[in-house]
């Protein structure tokens, strides 16, 4: 093999390990300072490791003409580049770079995860020798890649609607003290705030965070920071909206090249039923968000349950259960 | 009289069946019914996925423990996807989408025009603008034209409302998806009535016949690709290409020259036969005292065994070995047939006697003046075959499927109401929103058009 690709290989790999590394501590630092600055490096580093990644596997595909993505090493890299890749698109759009503290250190990982399967290039089994390859892997990895930036937004979501109910407690048992030693009431009728054109009233969803905040204390300014629980439901609607469909389509192309190969496009293989099994978790979150009552703090478990079960299905199954897709040796 | 008595006896049965079945299909719709049935079906098929499926219960039993694999095997888990409670589930999982779908989907989604009370709808506002009330009607109903908003107008108590629908078509998305979903559900059953499916092994120089259309398929010639590669783990052998080039006849009788490789599969008649398998048939060749004794009179593949003739003996041909590694007696890790041989075990009645590995050409003595040498290998192709005239139909319910999620998901149908009043110098608007998916995806938006509605208004 040209020694000098090898060396490109090698050398984008590396670019790309310490681009997210740096890119994901400094992302933290943002999280947790929400310096600007920080922000300001972070982001380009991400692109940075974003388009070595994209570079690497390009340039592993043009050094053997093997396609890069027929072991988990490659799937892995791809994995990552792809988060990195959508939350890049969603802190640019939809102003969401806060999720980079959580999301850049899960795309790390990965890649660090999948330099262990590195094997070197190797010539596609014949059952990867398809078209389909090209089809069905990118879109099943994307989906997962959006699933796991899904997950990020709902931690966010859920850490902040937990701290919400902390302080609520806290303000209630405030209350109570002050009740109970005779004193007035503390008012807790929090503020709702308007529409600074007067259209419509925007409900504050955090009132406890926001009342704790403007009391002085740190943990809520700092939670307050946060983008509200409506927006980041709003998220995480879209960015599952986004993670089902393509994970719909992944399904549908891996029964067709499953037809293609193997001769009936559903084998009961425990790839397939895994993915069957997170298809039908994110259809339930689906439903449960039409409803009201459902929307929010449990719509965010069902998110964290789903992306739990796509990691059972890529990399579970893979690496522990025999079946079609597995990994092991 | 009598009539009347009957009527009336026949009509409360009536009512109690119908109030009933009113309950049921209530219950079928509900949503929290509905995800029930979503859950119990990922439960289950996520079983499926971590206990072993189709194994014999001695397996389970090695695998698991006795108190699981009792369990597993009572249960049928070993066995989820064809029980009678996954199918059932499935089922209901039909029932309930279809209740939905005619109890709420469509009313819900398609919802009449009515009038509503704006300050209760969280997204409203309300713009005091000049002029009289049925021309600034008019004006706010080209401005909503204009931006590609379907306008209608309603009286409603004397009083006109002005509605404003965007993409109303796209509120059929959920309804769509349904569909879709049931005309999957459709195709499958078109292949369980229709379809078949087989496998079948054929070895080189020799014909098989596909029970259920007659079409033959002769193996000329079976040849594969193994190439050793040189991974940071050691060396691997990594199977490259595995060919079948066949003679296959159909129901015209004309024979085609067909080459099956995996991937590509050869359609006959409808019937797609795919390459599967490979492996290596053996030819064993048994003496007593010397002399030939009747043996097996094919070549056997693996699994498959002889009797001795009269002994109660019985020898079975385990697996084949392409490189035996001399050094250590082993089978080495290349499988390509270099230096092959094969594992026979040898059974008393029902009892392994032991096994042993047998170089090809060397004749292994199997006691009582008995001696067995496999003498040659035959290569041998498995195939499996399908016909699936449900296939179109399953992949037009995909299509649709992802059409209507799509549709569902990435489309926002939204409702203006407007409702225009006399004001002392001019006119009150009071306009409000509601969409699909709550009022939170809608709050930018909302703000835009009532920003752009007071700065058009302004002009005028």
């Amino acid at each position: 093999m040209d020694p000098i690709r090898v060396q490109i290989d090698t050398t984008l790999l590396v670019i790309g390990i310490a681009a997210y590394v740096t890119g994901a501590i400094v992302m933290l630092g943002f999280f947790l300072l929400r310096r600007p600055i920080l922000r300001a490096l972070g982001l380009p580093l991400a692109i940075v490791g974003c388009a070595a990644q994209f570079a690497e596997l390009g340039t592993r595909w043009w050094m053997t003409g093997v396609w890069p993505l027929t072991n988990l090493y490659g799937s892995l890299s791809l994995f990552s580049a792809f988060a990195v890749l959508i939350f890049l698109v969603f802190a640019y759009k939809y102003d969401l770079a806060i999720v980079g503290g959580f999301l850049l250190p899960c795309a790390a990982i990965a890649l660090g995860y999948a330099t262990i399967w590195n094997e070197g290039t190797m010539p596609a089994v014949p059952a990867l020798q398809s078209y389909w390859i090209k089809i069905h892997v990118p879109i099943v990895v994307a989906s997962y890649a959006t699933f796991l930036f899904g997950f990020c937004v709902s931690a966010l979501y859920l850490l902040k609607d937990y701290a919400e109910k902390h302080f609520r407690r806290r303000s209630t048992a405030v209350r109570g003290l002050a009740a109970a030693a005779g004193g007035p009431a503390i008012d807790v009728n929090l503020k709702t705030g308007d529409y600074a054109s007067g259209v419509g009233v925007k409900r504050e969803d955090t009132p406890a965070i926001a009342q704790a905040a403007a009391a002085g204390d740190p943990w809520a300014v700092w939670l307050a920071g946060l983008p509200s629980l409506a927006r980041l439901d709003v998220m995480q609607y879209r960015i599952i909206g986004i993670g089902l469909p393509l994970l719909s389509i992944g399904i549908i192309t891996g029964a067709m090249w499953a037809k293609e190969a193997w001769g009936a496009y559903w084998q009961w293989d425990p790839k397939e039923t895994a993915a069957l099994a997170s298809w039908i978790v994110y259809a339930i979150y689906l439903h449960l968000h039409t409803r009201p009552e459902w929307k929010g703090t449990r719509t965010a478990w069902i998110s964290v349950l789903g992306f739990a079960s796509i990691m059972f299905c890529y990399l579970g199954v893979n690496i522990w259960i025999s079946g079609l897709h597995s990994y092991k040796v | 009289m009598e009539g009347r008595a009957a009527r009336l006896s026949f009509a409360a049965p009536a009512r109690a069946l119908r109030a009933s079945w009113d309950d049921l299909v209530t219950l079928f719709a509900n949503v929290g019914f509905g995800v029930t049935l979503l859950a119990v079906w990922a439960l289950l098929t996520t079983i499926g996925v971590i206990v072993d499926q189709g194994k014999d219960p001695s397996y389970y039993a090695g695998a698991y423990g006795p108190p699981l694999s009792r369990l597993i095997l009572r249960l049928d888990l070993q066995n989820i996807y064809h029980s009678p409670a996954y199918i059932g589930i499935l089922g209901l999982i039909l029932c309930s989408m279809a209740a939905a779908t005619f109890v709420k989907v469509i009313p819900r989604r398609i919802p009449r025009l009515h009038p509503v009370r704006i300050e209760a709808i969280p997204l409203h506002a309300t713009l005091r603008v000049a002029g009289d009330p049925e021309r600034v009607r008019e004006r706010i109903a080209a401005f909503f034209a204009a931006r590609g908003w379907q306008v209608r107008s309603r009286t409603f108590a004397g009083e006109e409302w002005t509605f404003a629908d965007k993409v109303n078509w796209a509120r059929r998305g959920v309804l769509i998806a349904h569909i879709g979903f049931v005309i999957i559900a459709i195709g499958t059953t078109i292949y369980w009535a229709k379809g078949y499916s087989g496998q079948f092994t054929v070895l080189s120089g020799q014909t098989a016949t596909i029970p259920q259309n007659g079409a033959t398929v002769s193996l000329e010639r079976f040849a594969y690709r193994i190439d050793p590669i040189t991974t940071k783990a050691g060396v691997v052998y990594q199977p490259i290409d595995y060919v079948s080039n066949a003679i296959v006849t159909g129901r015209d009788g004309v024979a085609h020259h067909a080459v099956i490789r995996v991937n590509h599969p050869y359609d006959l008649d409808g019937t797609l036969i795919y390459q599967a398998t490979y492996g290596f048939g053996i030819d064993f060749a048994l003496t007593k005292d010397g002399r030939p004794v009747p043996g097996p009179d094919h070549p056997l593949l693996e699994g498959e065994g002889f009797p001795i003739d009269g002994t109660s003996r019985a020898i079975q041909y385990t697996r084949f070995v392409g490189t035996i590694d001399r050094t250590t007696g082993q089978p080495g890790p290349d499988p390509r047939p270099n230096d092959p041989g094969v594992v026979i075990q040898a059974f008393d009645g029902d009892q392994s006697v032991g096994s042993a590995l047998v170089p090809l050409g060397q004749p292994i003595d199997l006691g009582a003046g008995y001696r067995l040498e496999a003498t040659r290998y035959v290569l041998y192709s498995g195939f499996q075959y399908r016909y699936d005239p449900g296939i179109p139909v399953v992949g037009l319910g995909a299509l649709i499927l992802v059409l209507g999620l799509c549709i569902a998901i990435y489309l926002l149908p939204a409702r203006l109401f407007v409702q225009v009043r006399p004001a002392a110098d001019g006119a009150e608007v009071g306009i409000a929103a509601t969409t699909v998916k709550g009022y939170e995806v809608f709050e930018d938006r909302f703000r835009e058009i009532v920003a752009d509605l007071r700065r058009s208004e302004a002009a005028t």
